[in-house]
């Protein structure tokens, strides 16, 4: 028994069959891991697209943190960062004494916090009220100042006379240095 | 010589099944090839979208702990601040506490108020009032005390009260 099959068609039979194999070829070998791979970075990006969102919510937290703590605390702030003129310091105290003389100590221990200046007063009082005034004062001052011991007073008549130390507090260039660096935000 | 009567058609290679199966691949790979460089610019667009993600991440993450650095160092400003105010308060109590304790008789010429200690001058008309009205108070605040007198010529006493809060006081008392 004779097929008859015209050899157009054997030809288009086996190209069909080639481009088959071609398609599931190309199917297997690029096509699905490439899929597979877009499926997992989709994945991936889901994930730190969440995990970005996580930071940014905690970076708000922060943010709002920062800016609650630095509006608390704006006049200590000020107060570290204002430079001590001795100068403005008498004019602003010497209300309450006689006579007031203020001069950086010659010699204090280093320290990258304060400055220590030697102050000496004159007060004409019976009691030493007019220091307890200016302790009060000087907690309310632009600057940070801790009185240290030793304190001396002497009576002379109707003075007394007084002298003290003084550790002007400041923000020293280290801490300048550490913390000059400002939050995003701030920049912004 | 002719061997027919109609005259032959002229045969193309693009009969209407190739042109069928050729038209049904080409959808076939367009497809295919359209869906590969659908994945590629996805990738491309994942990768380049993953890294600004990363970058907004380190960023935020850079910022976070500057905040946390800036916070940090405004609390220790701050609670440096409070105790530096409040060792003014008590300080300002303390003087003030010291010198009610000094009684209308006894006249105090100068005080040297340390770190931890007092040291007192004055006069007083006799030892009694001074041990009485002075010298007790301070014994019940400081560690240890001691007390020298001078006679004046007004028949008054001059004294010196030393008062320690520690043993410094011994090392003290040892150099005099």
């Amino acid at each position: 028994m004779k097929i008859n099959f015209p050899r157009h068609i054997l030809y288009l039979t086996i190209f069909s069959i080639l481009m088959i194999i071609s398609a599931i070829w190309f199917a297997a070998d690029a096509l699905i891991p490439m899929g597979k791979e877009y499926r997992k970075n989709k994945m991936i990006l889901k994930k730190e697209r969440l995990d970005l969102q996580r930071h940014q919510d905690f970076y708000n937290e922060t943010l709002e943190v920062y800016n609650d703590t630095k509006s608390k605390n704006r006049a200590i702030i000020e107060a570290f960062e204002n430079r001590f003129d001795p100068q403005r310091f008498k004019a602003k105290y010497s209300r309450f004494f006689i006579d007031l003389s203020i001069s950086k100590a010659s010699d204090p221990a280093k320290n990258d916090w304060y400055e220590v200046y030697e102050v000496k007063t004159t007060s004409k009082i019976k009691s030493p009220v007019n220091f307890y005034d200016f302790l009060d004062a000087l907690n309310k001052s632009k600057w940070i100042i801790g009185v240290t011991f030793p304190i001396d007073f002497r009576r002379d008549g109707e003075l007394i006379y007084s002298s003290f130390k003084m550790q002007v507090y400041k923000k020293s260039e280290e801490n300048n240095a550490t913390h000059s660096e400002k939050p995003e935000a701030e920049k912004s | 010589m002719r061997y027919s009567y109609i005259r032959p058609r002229k045969k193309s290679p693009l009969t209407k099944e190739a042109i069928l199966i050729l038209t049904f691949f080409g959808i076939s790979f367009f497809l295919l090839f359209s869906t590969y460089g659908f994945l590629l610019f996805k990738e491309y667009r994942f990768k380049k979208e993953l890294q600004a993600v990363y970058d907004k991440k380190a960023e935020l993450k850079a910022s976070i702990h500057t905040m946390k650095n800036a916070i940090s160092f405004i609390e220790k400003e701050s609670a440096l601040a409070n105790k530096v105010h409040t060792t003014n308060s008590v300080l300002k109590d303390s003087i003030s506490n010291l010198f009610d304790l000094v009684p209308d008789r006894i006249t105090l010429s100068k005080a040297e108020i340390l770190k931890n200690g007092l040291i007192l001058y004055g006069i007083t008309p006799n030892k009694d009032t001074y041990a009485y009205m002075l010298e007790a108070p301070l014994r019940s605040i400081f560690a240890k005390t001691h007390t020298s007198f001078y006679q004046l010529p007004n028949g008054w006493l001059k004294f010196v009260s030393t008062n320690y809060l520690d043993n410094e006081f011994e090392d003290f008392v040892n150099e005099d």
